[in-house]
């Protein structure tokens, strides 16, 4: 009987912190960080005076699958700028190392391809931070489909 | 492009940052499991064959997708076998636990089966006996499988740095190397984990070995949770 009790107890609790984490990612803080919905189009920031434009395809934006990723320039970028380049992560979590080069594909326009992996955690929340070398990074930060 | 040594010294210390922020939450109640389940006995080697094992398939792993030149594409094939093996682990710790508790008469369930499932509850039966101090070695193969996020972000290095090697033979040794080099880097962390869970007043204190049961089948069952929602049904 004491026993019954006792796995009783251990299997109710564990019912319910098996519940908790579907509560914690209904209120995930990483999802008020969000500045952009690639799902439905490009996403643009201000990057020391100058706009910059994020694209990625296709959409919506999966998970595990490859993906191109454009970034265009509008107003002053410096003469001489080294190429840009993307480091994919998530916010708050530690991922490792996943940068994407990007090549010129036109005037104003670089491409380069990626993948955003999936987290078991269940977080679907991403950063892609846009570098633009000796001149500034731009932080878009927005959910993809697992 | 980096030259291969420092790729290796960034891997490595990929593997040893991402052990301590991200490993240890992950593989932490596997390691912590492993050690509490070895009660008396000494955890050192048991815990080098795990990680052996484990690292040996991230070595695998890095080949296979530096050859394929494709992270997405191997990824895909294992997915449905990654599911397996988290589901895997997480009843794995369950039943560690229970048994660790006393509430699952290990002797009753795993013994004199007839029913064609004999060999796998044999073999169960075995591991929560711990019999065989070896078995640690195929757990440590099987359970470098499991679903990370870092551990895919380091495979998709490698097959990037796969694909800019000057032929397919060189590019799956690099990308084998790489991936070795990160396994290696997240051990200790885990070392770590398994020498605090394995201190003597853990394990001397009755009360306090059952709250680490109880822990354990806590994490085995969202083990399990998150196997089901990260793939679906």
């Amino acid at each position: 009987m004491k026993h019954l009790l006792s796995m009783s107890v251990v299997f109710l609790s564990a019912a319910f912190l098996t519940a908790v984490p579907g509560y914690i990612s209904a209120g995930d803080k990483y999802q008020e960080m969000i500045n952009c919905n690639l799902h439905q189009g490009a996403c643009t920031q201000n990057l020391s005076g100058s706009m910059i434009t994020l694209a990625v395809t296709p959409r919506p934006v999966r998970a595990m699958q490859d993906l191109l990723f454009q970034v265009t320039f509008s107003g002053k970028l410096p003469p001489n700028a080294k190429l840009p380049y993307i480091d994919l992560g998530m916010p708050g979590m530690k991922m490792g190392p996943n940068r994407v080069k990007l090549k010129s594909a036109g005037n104003v326009t670089y491409e380069g391809r990626g993948v955003i992996v999936k987290c078991p955690s269940g977080r679907r929340t991403w950063r892609a931070t846009v570098t633009v070398p000796d001149f500034g990074e731009a932080d878009f930060i927005f959910d993809v489909i697992y | 492009m980096l030259s291969t040594e420092t790729l290796y010294l960034l891997y490595l210390s990929t593997g040893f940052t991402v052990g301590f922020g991200h490993c240890i939450g992950m593989c932490g109640p596997i390691v912590v499991a492993f050690s509490l389940n070895l009660k008396e006995k000494n955890i050192l080697f048991p815990q080098l064959l795990y990680h052996l094992g484990r690292i040996t398939t991230y070595t695998l792993l890095g080949g296979v997708v530096a050859a394929a030149g494709s992270f997405t594409m191997v990824a895909a094939h294992l997915e449905r076998l990654q599911k397996g093996v988290m589901v895997f682990a997480g009843a794995l710790i369950v039943l560690m636990g229970l048994a660790m508790a006393g509430w699952l008469p290990i002797g009753r369930i795993f013994r004199n089966h007839s029913s064609p499932g004999r060999w796998i509850s044999k073999g169960f039966g075995r591991l929560l006996k711990v019999k065989s101090t070896i078995v640690y070695l195929p757990l440590g193969l099987l359970l470098g499988l499991l679903p990370c996020g870092p551990v895919y972000t380091a495979l998709l290095g490698s097959a990037r740095a796969g694909m800019e090697m000057h032929s397919v033979y060189h590019g799956t040794l690099a990308g084998m190397g790489l991936m070795g080099a990160f396994g290696m880097g997240t051990a200790p962390a885990l070392f770590l984990v398994a020498r605090l869970a394995g201190v003597g007043w853990l394990k001397s204190r009755a009360i306090i070995y059952k709250a680490g049961a109880v822990l354990m089948i806590v994490a085995g069952l969202i083990f399990i949770v998150r196997a089901v929602r990260f793939y679906g049904m």
